[in-house]
This record gives C-alpha cells, sequence and structure tokens, in this order.
C-alpha cells in the first residue's frame, strides 16, 4: 500500500516547477518533505491532489499501483488521498457540519445516518479539542489561521484517508495552535495512513517526528535521511545543502 | 355599484394607460429593458370558475403552497379570484383575507382609507393598466394587536398563455401585531405569451411587525412582469422583506421599501435566478422620509444561458431624516459566457448625521473553491451546486420559513442541474 511518485515533471503556464521526483510513501510512514520558498513543495502536494492548475508533463503518479495522474480531484479523494491545504478556500453559506456530511458521503454508497455521523463528528472534535459551536460556522468564513488549520485536519480525521498531503499545515501558527494541530497529526497517524508532511520549517517536527525526510531545491529531491536530517537543517539551514549541491553539480 | 373613489381613480388611471406608449427603460445606455416583443393587443384577461380544492388548478399552485396550513389564502387565476379561505378563529377576531373587489364592497371605508395611498397610475403606462384593469385582487387586514404566525397567502396564478392580468393586493397590518404576508406569482411552463401587471401595497402600522416574502415563478413561457411593490413602515414597526425570483421571460419591477416615521425598521433580502434567455429588471428604493430610521438591503443573483439580469438599489434619505442608519449591497454570480448581469447600488442623502454605505459586486464561482470541494472527494457538478446554493443562503436563511426554504433551494437546485453541462464547462474555461 503506497503512495508512489515517479519521475514527475510538472509546469504551470509559466515554467518548470519540478523536474523530475521520484518520492515513495507507504501506509504507516510518516515522510517530511522540507525546502526553501519555491522549491516546489507545494506545486508537488497540489499535484498530487489533481489541482487543474498544474500541468504534470512527465512521469507518474501511483495510488496502490494504480495510475492516477490523470484522474479527477474528487476521484483522487474518494481513493484515499487527502490533502491539508495551506490557504484552504472559503466557502461561504456552508457550515463546516454540513460539509463533512457531504465530503464523508461522497465516498459512500448510502448516506451516513444523522445519528453515526454525529457521534463520529462528536468524538473528532472532542479528539482536536475543537469547540462544539465550531461546526455550524460557514466554512472557512472569518476564521483565524488556526481555526483554518484546525478545520483541515478535522476534515482529514472525518475522513480517514489512506494518504494524507499537509501542505505547510504549521505556517502562520502560534506555537499553542501548532501544538493541538500537531497533536491531532499524531492522533490519526498510525498503521492505517501515510503521512506527507510539507513544511519550510522545522518546528513542527518537534512534535511530529518523521520517519523520513526528504529535501527539495529547485524541483527536486536532493537529500533523503532520517528525522537527524530534519534536526540538521535546524542548526543549519538551507544554504548548507544549496553549497553542497552546488559543489556536487560543480 | 362600486364606490365613487374607486371609479375616480379607474377612470383616472385609464386616461394616463391611453395616453402613455409603451415604455423603454434605458440607463447609461447599454442597459435596456424593451417590451418590442410583447403583443400586447392579443392578450386579454381570462376569467374562470370557482374551484372547491387546489387541486382542480395547475400543480404549480399545490407544488408551491405543499399543504401547509394557512391563516389565510387566495389564488386568482388569471383575472377572476377562484378560492379563498380564512382561518375562522382568526376570522371571529377580526382578521379579513378577501378578494379586493369584495372589500370594496364590504369594507369600503377600510380600503378608502388605505387604496393606492403609496401606488400611482401616473408612474406609467403599466402601473396605470393594473390601477384601471384589476379585478379579483386580494385585501388583507390584520386588526390591532393579534400575532398570527401562519401564513397569510395571496396567490396569483396564470395558467394560459394570451393571459392579460391584472393584479392589486392592499394589505395592512394594524398598530402593534405580527403577521406573515406572502404572495406568490406562478405558472406552469406553456407556449407563449402572457401579461402580469400588479400593483401591490402593504401598510405596517405603528409598532407592527410584518415578514413578507414574495415568489416569483413564471415559469419557461413568455410571461412579462411589470409591477410595482411598495411597504410602508410606521413609527416603531419592523418589516422584513425577502422577495425571490426564479422565472419570468420578461420581469421590470419596482420595489420600494419606505421607512415613514420614527423608529422604523426595514430589511430587504432579495435573490434571483434568471436563466435561458430570461430578461431582469429590479429597481429597488430604501427611502427615508423621516429621522432614527434603520435599513438594510442585501440582494443576490445567479445566472445561466443568455440571461440577462439588471439589479439597481437606490437609498434616499430625504432632507431633515437625521440618524438614519442604513446599508445595501448587491451581489451577482455569473453561470455562463453569454449571461449578464449589472448591479448598481446608489446613494441619495439630502440630509447630514447619516450612516448609509453601498456596495456591489459581480462575482463568479472560483475554480479554487471547486477544486477544494472536489479534493474532499464531492464531484464537480455537486461541488458547483453546494457553493451556488452557499451563495444563497444567506437570503434563503431570512425567510424563516422552512416550506418556502425548501421550495426555494429545490428549485435553484433543480435549475442548475439543468444548466449543469454549460455552467461546468464555462467554470472550467475561467
Amino acid at each position: 500500500m503506497s503512495l508512489e511518485i515517479k519521475n514527475l515533471h510538472v509546469r504551470t503556464e509559466e515554467k518548470e516547477i519540478l523536474k523530475g521526483v521520484d518520492l515513495v510513501v507507504r501506509r504507516g510512514e510518516t515522510h517530511a518533505l522540507m525546502g526553501p520558498n519555491g522549491s516546489g513543495k507545494s506545486t508537488l502536494a497540489n499535484t498530487i491532489m489533481g489541482n487543474p492548475n498544474y500541468e504534470v508533463t512527465e512521469g507518474q503518479i501511483l495510488l496502490n499501483g494504480e495510475d492516477i495522474t490523470e484522474a479527477e480531484p474528487d476521484e483522487r479523494a474518494r481513493a484515499g488521498v487527502f490533502m491539508a491545504f495551506q490557504y484552504p478556500a472559503t466557502i461561504p453559506g456552508v457550515s463546516v457540519a454540513n460539509f463533512l456530511r457531504t465530503a464523508v458521503n461522497a465516498k459512500r454508497e448510502e448516506p451516513i445516518s444523522v445519528k453515526e455521523f454525529g457521534q463520529i463528528l462528536r468524538a473528532n472534535m472532542e479528539l482536536l479539542k475543537v469547540d462544539p459551536q465550531f461546526t455550524s460556522r460557514y466554512l472557512n468564513e472569518g476564521f483565524s489561521g488556526g481555526e483554518k488549520k484546525r478545520a483541515e485536519i478535522l476534515q482529514m480525521a472525518m475522513l480517514k484517508p489512506e494518504f494524507a498531503v499537509l501542505d505547510e499545515t504549521d505556517s502562520g501558527l502560534d506555537i499553542d495552535a501548532l501544538r493541538i494541530v500537531a497533536d491531532g497529526v499524531n492522533a490519526l497517524r498510525g498503521p492505517e495512513m501515510g503521512t506527507l508532511i510539507i513544511t519550510h520549517y522545522t518546528r513542527i517536527l518537534n512534535y511530529v517526528r518523521p520517519d523520513f525526510v526528504h529535501i527539495m531545491l529547485d524541483g527536486r529531491i536532493v537529500r533523503e535521511g532520517g528525522p537527524e536530517l530534519a534536526d540538521h537543517l535546524e542548526e543549519q539551514g538551507y544554504d548548507w545543502i544549496r553549497e553542497e549541491v552546488g559543489a556536487g553539480a560543480a | 355599484m362600486p364606490p365613487s373613489f374607486l371609479e375616480e381613480r379607474r377612470k383616472a388611471a385609464l386616461e394616463v394607460y391611453e395616453r402613455e406608449p409603451i415604455p423603454t427603460w434605458r440607463r447609461s445606455g447599454f442597459w435596456t429593458t424593451s417590451l418590442r416583443k410583447l403583443r400586447l393587443d392579443e392578450l386579454g384577461p381570462r376569467r374562470y370558475d370557482p374551484v372547491a380544492s387546489l387541486d382542480e388548478l395547475s400543480p404549480v399552485v399545490t407544488d408551491a403552497l405543499r399543504g401547509e396550513e394557512l391563516a389565510g389564502l387566495i389564488v386568482q387565476r388569471g383575472a377572476s379570484t377562484v378560492y379563498t379561505e380564512v382561518d375562522p378563529a382568526l376570522a371571529g377576531q377580526g382578521l379579513i383575507v378577501m378578494p379586493l373587489e369584495q372589500a370594496v364592497e364590504e369594507h369600503t371605508e377600510l380600503v378608502e382609507r388605505w387604496y393606492m395611498k403609496r401606488l400611482s397610475e401616473k408612474e406609467g403606462k403599466f402601473p396605470a393598466a393594473s390601477a384601471a384593469f384589476w379585478t379579483g385582487g386580494a385585501f388583507v387586514y390584520v386588526p390591532r394587536d393579534i400575532a398570527i404566525d401562519k401564513p397569510l397567502q395571496v396567490v396569483y396564478l396564470i395558467d394560459e398563455p394570451g393571459t392579460a392580468q391584472y393584479a392589486h393586493t392592499l394589505a395592512i397590518v394594524d398598530e402593534g401585531s405580527k403577521a406573515y404576508l406572502r404572495e406568490y406569482c406562478l405558472a406552469p411552463d406553456f407556449e407563449g405569451q402572457a401579461l402580469h401587471a400588479g400593483g401591490f401595497e402593504l401598510y405596517c402600522r405603528p409598532s407592527s411587525n410584518v415578514k413578507l416574502a414574495h415568489l416569483q415563478d413564471w415559469g419557461a413561457g413568455e410571461v412579462h412582469d411589470i409591477s410595482t411593490k411598495r411597504v410602508e413602515i410606521a413609527a416603531d414597526a419592523h418589516c422584513g422583506w425577502v422577495p425571490i425570483y426564479l422565472g419570468g421571460r420578461l420581469t421590470k419591477q419596482t420595489l420600494d421599501i419606505i421607512t415613514a416615521e420614527r423608529g422604523a425598521d426595514m430589511r430587504h433580502n432579495g435573490l434571483y435566478f434568471t436563466e435561458r434567455d430570461e430578461h431582469l429588471d429590479v429597481f429597488t428604493t430604501d427611502l427615508h422620509e423621516q429621522g432614527h430610521t434603520t435599513g438594510d438591503t442585501v440582494f443576490k443573483g445567479a445566472l445561466t444561458g443568455e440571461s440577462r439580469a439588471s439589479y439597481e438599489g437606490l437609498i434616499e434619505i430625504v432632507h431633515g431624516a437625521q440618524e438614519t442608519n442604513t446599508y445595501l449591497q448587491t451581489h451577482s454570480m455569473l453561470l455562463s459566457p453569454k449571461a449578464k448581469a449589472d448591479a448598481i447600488p446608489s446613494l441619495i442623502v439630502k440630509t447630514d448625521s447619516v450612516s448609509a454605505s453601498h456596495g456591489g459586486t459581480v462575482g463568479e464561482i472560483d475554480e479554487e473553491q471547486v477544486f477544494y470541494m472536489q479534493t474532499r472527494g464531492v464531484p464537480r457538478l455537486e461541488a458547483i451546486r453546494i457553493l451556488v446554493e452557499g451563495y444563497f443562503e444567506e437570503i434563503v436563511q431570512k425567510l424563516d420559513d422552512e416550506v418556502l426554504e425548501a421550495v426555494v433551494r429545490e428549485r435553484i437546485a433543480g435549475k442548475l442541474t439543468e444548466a449543469a453541462a454549460e455552467v461546468e464547462e464555462y467554470i472550467a474555461q475561467r
């Protein structure tokens, strides 16, 4: 059971952003993808999810061996892929609860009963320490940065994906909010889910310990290792990698 | 023999009607509402016999009313009142719900006091036409100090092409009372032309609390609707008015809400959904005649097909009406490359010490929102439907009326399904 990225090349209207990325995330594993701004991390997340603004020019995305490179975003989602957005869209007039029910039902043949849905929702809200009134608000409308991220994690908890990509979920959070989000991710981690945490900073990795760390630079993964690689980055910053990669190329 | 006040008013109206040409409404060069396709000579009043049950009428009536218990009901088909009922207990307390024709005879003084106090035959050919030619009509009088929660319902039905329907509704909610009034304009789909020229007037007396809903759903036929609706709110009274436009070949409506005395408060929340080659032209005025009055207007629309919709919303605060607080905003959502929306909020303020502001947007569904919902497993088309429903939800909830809310949501969902292919293609291209 894996999410496999093979020699992925991606461009937007203007330019090529991913220049051959290979990455395998198996269920039960937690990976961190790190890199400076503009290195292509968010492009990878969006491409995994099928954002129509990104064009795959070469390579493949495989979900449990099945090629999903051309699949619609909603097909990928129903197949078990999830993405927590860095900047989630606002959905006016649709409450968090109604949105969650719609999303849960999208994966099911028969709609979930009101009772069962209520039970699962309450359990997950407790797990993520979400205020009960939160779910009657319109999704992301007037939400603080922390509330948006928490709503993303609540959706992840309700949808129980096989593979979750967290795109800069830690950005813009104060330490309390970061801890709550990290606790949520830890609570949902397990043998049933593979997680790819995309981050610029190392601080979320102090709370969610990754099994593998990949470093992306200019559209390529240039270093891979265990959690110690993140610790190294924490001390040295990205310049160290830039110099090493630059030297290697020369 | 009708009372002389009515005869005089009809005579004056007929003179205006005969003198005035068929109007064309133009604004700033690029918006025109023209009646050149309306073959007025081919249309005429149609008379019908009363029915014993609503089931004998076109199903659009029962589809909209859904068997809900009502405080009173008047159904006018073409030129004739075909069904009337009123809750006997409430009638015992003084509630009057009857055709205006009958009220003119039976409650002459009351009708004379209010009839066309705020409407005028001088406003043009069609206001004159409805004032001169109306038959049947609706009269609703809620006496002082009673609370009626169940809806007071007026229905105008057109179900045959060739119909010219001249309508007049007069409603008064007297001091300290609470009431909910609904006026529906309905037609099944048919081929051919019809006209509805209507006058509507509601007087909210001091300290009354009135909810008002208009539902217009003229179906896919060529129904032309040229109407004027006015609401006057007296001291310390409140009126929440929700007009809903779900269909009509050509609609030209003037909606005015007048806070006439201190302490009057109005909430005006409208929505429209136009499709195919429909043409909608709505002009609302939020007129503050006295100071210490408050207002809030929100109008939202969505357009598919080659439809055209113009919403013009004016806040007018007259000289001396200080300490007025009012806000107007309008939004329209394009769902087709060939649809055109125009939103014009404006202000005329002739006094100082007021708070008045307005805003308008012409928006479109954001691909980012659609993608976001798709990443949650929601198929594209359903995502679009949910986004459009969500966009209207702010207005629909203002109805605070489960039955009508369900009707509106279902109708909007149906329209989106009908336009699905076109809407999807449009959003994908953006």
